[in-house]
């Protein structure tokens, strides 16, 4: 991969600290794996330097033992199109870092994550490991770079930057989006001649702009394409980009996908939805329903679920809305993809499955994962358990704690 | 401010009590018609329906297990076990949950509709800070789609309100969630009207950033101030023309003005506030406020730190109407606790509500109560599903001032039901049936119960 990757720096780091030798197992737990294994009985799995080594080994040698006592597994879910680490409060433009009027190609905000936000200890509440964010951009259809982030909060959290590029199609508050498909087919076959010519002679060591280099591996399929659309004639359009420039295509917004689910499941193009989208909110969304998730997992189209609206504050929200998903058709070991491996593997980053070698980015829950009764009671993340407390914990217990004292002192 | 100057209107006054004196022939009593646009609604199906064994949660704290409930002439007759009675209609409910009707006190269905395009924009009339004058059920498109996706989660009774743009955004409008192509078709008899206004963030950005009052959190009190001023001044012109007419004189009528009726039916008692309020240190003051004016502070809706001020809302005889976990969208919305509605329920006289605000969150109200109960219960809380079902129920209606009517499956009320296919607290449960005042207007197995928009129809 010539994407970057951080793993490297993140391996030496943890290799200084101790918790690196521990051997954690967790036993008789009901695993969802998110691979073909499907789901695991009264297995055990065992988690070493951030990574999972072993499931089910004949027999294990762990300093700390936790006994799931039945209870379910699943690789930490996986958030994604928010602002997570980019904003604090959405309405200070202080703590706002995911748009620019000049963004553009190469407008990459993994240099403004903030591990430390608030948001991300909440996030955690809703078993959330990992992140890809994303950028909202400016003026251009071409919002920018996502980037991945874990939610341990440390301050090398950042996991991979250039991890997709994100582009704004389908209706404008102004203007055409005829123009907007001319901008991205334009700015393809622009770097594709270039490229061309390259191969041919000279200009060879000069080095390429974050841009060229972006857009060269959109063109060769290592980055794939984001594309926020949703009416079903711009799905079929954006195919046909696909199909012309060979590239790796992801469907975001997508409310009217199931008018064209088979055209999306052939072209093989993951489609990331909010669950609880189901209302015309305008003439490119007429066919929204809560029964999208689950007919285009039935027509054989990889789903990834996500948070509409203010999706890096409730990005917490994810379980229940695959709960949702699950009421109005999707199966339940598909919802589990849709928040883990799905969104893995669409984006070419590691995590989202229980499987040797996998990170251990790992939620005990109490029960049903997407219950509303469920708790998480257990989570790691690189094989580190991490709580789920925030400041809102801190805020109810001043409040609800007995003191003679002004709520000030309770701390 | 478009307002008359107090010393403009006591000059008005003068002239009406000068207008006392006049010894010829009484003219007529000008009298205000403060029902301008009646409801039209009418129940549309009389016949009787048995709802057998079903877990039953009254709205009223109880649960009943295997229990029936009898609706007759449009009212809720019986509720108990082994009902021994007939009925034109029998459903079996063997393994579901039937609750009263879910209320949603914020909405804003109708006046920002589906599809949100330019031409719908029709609940904020940010034109000045006090625009008391607008009613949001002449913005109301009975199209919006979204009203048939609120039914479909169990949505019977909603208050639609102007939005937080201005100190004092407008009357809201209390509506039957049943299908119509008018809006006094929807409109919920003799429900009181709302008065919305706004705390803090909205309205000193909106006018501040464009150097008009206010700009600041004491430019909002003071326009809150000067109007409860004026307004009073405006009430008691009428109340002198209407004892000077009684006694016999012959005075002229005041000056119309449909701002300060509203503002005077607050005064009157008999339109309730509801107010945008996040902070404790704001709700303090509207509370406050409302005695300087002497009248009732109402709901607190949005109340991101009404866990803060509990008591004080109990005390006062506020209902706070609350969103289990949205947070962090602006400052004022930063101090959010998941157990919010939680604490504030807990205290004695409380009124905690589970409202939505949201055309998405409306369809899962019942969601958005169960997310509560179970995280507070975490925290050494003990709620039940019969406890956490007034949040969106009763003491919703209670904020509404319809409890008389609705939102609760006490004996003679309006049979406002809703049967679900499962617990509703689960994250898979659907409303299977929901019924207005006895008549079914939501079946899930029957495409003869589910509406479609003017909008959706023939959309391909």
């Amino acid at each position: 991969m010539t994407k970057f990757k951080l793993s490297l720096i993140t391996g030496a780091l943890l290799a200084s600290s101790s918790a690196f030798a521990q051997v954690t197992a967790i036993t008789n737990a009901t695993v969802h794996t998110s691979t073909e294994q499907g789901i695991l009985k009264d297995a055990t799995v065992v988690i070493e330097g951030g990574k999972i080594t072993a499931i089910n080994p004949s027999n294990v040698n762990a300093d700390i033992t936790i006994d799931a006592n039945d209870r379910i597994l699943t690789p930490g879910f996986i958030g994604s199109m928010n602002q997570l680490g980019l904003v604090e409060v959405g309405a200070v433009a202080g703590s706002r870092d995911a748009g620019d009027d000049k963004a553009g190609v190469d407008f990459d905000t993994s240099s403004a994550f903030n591990p430390r936000s608030s948001l991300i200890p909440y996030a955690r509440k809703g078993g959330v490991t990992q992140n890809v964010a994303v950028p909202y951009g400016g003026d251009s259809i071409f919002a920018g770079l996502g980037f991945v982030a874990d939610l341990s909060g440390e301050f090398d959290s950042v996991t991979d930057k250039h991890t997709a590029l994100v582009v704004h199609l389908g209706a404008k508050s102004k203007g055409s989006r005829a123009l907007s498909y001319k901008q991205l087919v334009d700015k393809l076959e622009e770097r594709q001649q270039a490229l061309a010519k390259k191969d041919d002679k000279k200009d060879k060591d000069k080095k390429p702009s974050v841009e060229e280099t972006v857009l060269t591996q959109v063109l060769n399929g290592q980055m794939p394409l984001v594309t926020h659309l949703t009416r079903a004639s711009d799905i079929l359009e954006i195919i046909k980009i696909k199909e012309q420039f060979g590239i790796n295509l992801i469907i975001w917004g997508a409310d009217d996908a199931q008018l064209v689910k088979s055209q999306l499941a052939k072209a093989k193009v993951p489609v990331i939805i909010s669950a609880v989208s189901n209302l015309p909110t305008s003439f490119d969304s007429l066919h929204a329903s809560l029964e999208t998730a689950g007919a285009l997992e039935k027509a054989g189209v990889k789903v990834i679920l996500s948070i509409g609206g203010d999706g890096s504050h409730n990005v917490y929200q994810l379980r229940f809305d695959a709960g949702i998903a699950v009421s109005n058709g999707m199966s339940h070991e598909g919802a589990i993809k849709a928040l883990t491996a799905n969104v893995a593997e669409s984006f070419g980053i590691e995590g989202g499955k229980i499987a040797k070698g996998e990170r251990a980015d790992l939620v005990l829950w109490s029960a049903d994962p997407f219950e509303i009764s469920t708790h998480v009671q257990k989570m790691w993340i690189n094989g580190t358990e991490v709580t789920t407390e925030s400041r809102h914990d801190k805020l109810r217990d001043r409040y609800t704690t007995e003191s003679k004292l002004p709520r000030a002192y309770t701390k | 401010m478009q307002k008359f100057a107090p010393s403009v209107l006591v000059l008005a006054l003068g002239a009406a009590l000068a207008g006392c004196q006049d010894q010829g022939p009484q003219k007529d009593h000008v009298k205000i018609n403060k029902n301008p646009y009646p409801s039209t609604y009418a129940v549309s199906d009389s016949s009787s329906t048995l709802i057998t064994n079903a877990t039953v949660l009254t709205g009223t704290g109880e649960r009943l297990d295997a229990a029936d409930v009898y609706i007759v002439d449009g009212k809720i007759s019986q509720v108990g076990k082994d009902l021994n009675v007939s009925a034109d209609n029998t459903v079996d409910a063997q393994g579901k949950w039937v609750t009263p009707g879910i209320i949603d006190v914020h909405s804003h269905l109708g006046a920002y509709p589906s599809p949100s395009v330019e031409s719908h924009q029709d609940g904020n009339e940010m034109t000045s800070p006090n625009t008391a004058e607008v009613w949001v059920e002449h913005s109301v498109w009975p199209q919006d789609p979204g009203f048939n996706r609120a039914r479909e989660g169990g949505i019977t009774t909603l208050q639609i309100l102007p939005g937080s743009a201005n100190l004092f955004g407008g009357r809201g409008v209390t509506l039957k969630n049943v299908p119509a192509h008018t809006m006094q078709g929807m409109k919920f008899p003799d429900a009181p009207y709302g008065l919305k206004m706004a705390c803090g963030e909205n309205p000193k950005r909106v006018y501040g950033s464009n150097k008009i009052a206010p700009q600041t959190r004491m430019g909002n009190m003071a326009g809150y101030r000067q109007a409860w001023i004026e307004a009073t001044e405006y009430k008691l012109a009428w109340e002198q023309y209407d004892a000077a007419h009684a006694a016999g004189l012959n005075p002229d009528a005041p000056k119309r003005d449909i701002k300060y009726d509203t503002l005077r039916g607050v005064l009157d008692g008999e339109i309730m506030i509801h107010n945008h309020c996040y902070k404790a240190e704001e709700m303090a003051m509207m509370i406050d406020l409302g005695k300087e004016f002497n009248y009732h502070a109402g709901t607190f809706h949005h109340g991101i730190e009404a866990y803060k001020v509990a008591d004080l809302l109990a005390d006062n005889g506020n209902c706070a109407a609350l969103w289990p976990d949205w947070w962090g969208f602006k400052m004022e919305a930063y101090d959010m606790v998941q157990e919010n509605v939680a604490i504030v329920d807990a205290v004695k006289n409380s009124c905690a509500v589970v409202h939505s605000d949201s055309d998405t969150t409306i369809q899962r109200l019942n969601h958005e109560a169960s997310k509560v109960m179970h995280t507070a219960n975490r925290k050494g809380f003990d709620l039940k599903e019969q406890d956490a079902i007034k949040w969106i129920t009763y003491n919703a209606a209670k904020s509404l001032g319809v409890e008389k009517e609705t939102g609760s499956l006490s004996q003679g009320k309006q049979a406002d039901v809703v049967i679900w296919d499962k617990n509703p607290f689960s994250v898979y449960a659907k409303a299977e049936t929901v019924y207005v005042d006895g008549a079914k207007v939501y079946d899930r197995n029957d495409d003869k119960y589910q509406a479609v928009s003017d909008f959706m129809l023939g959309q391909r």
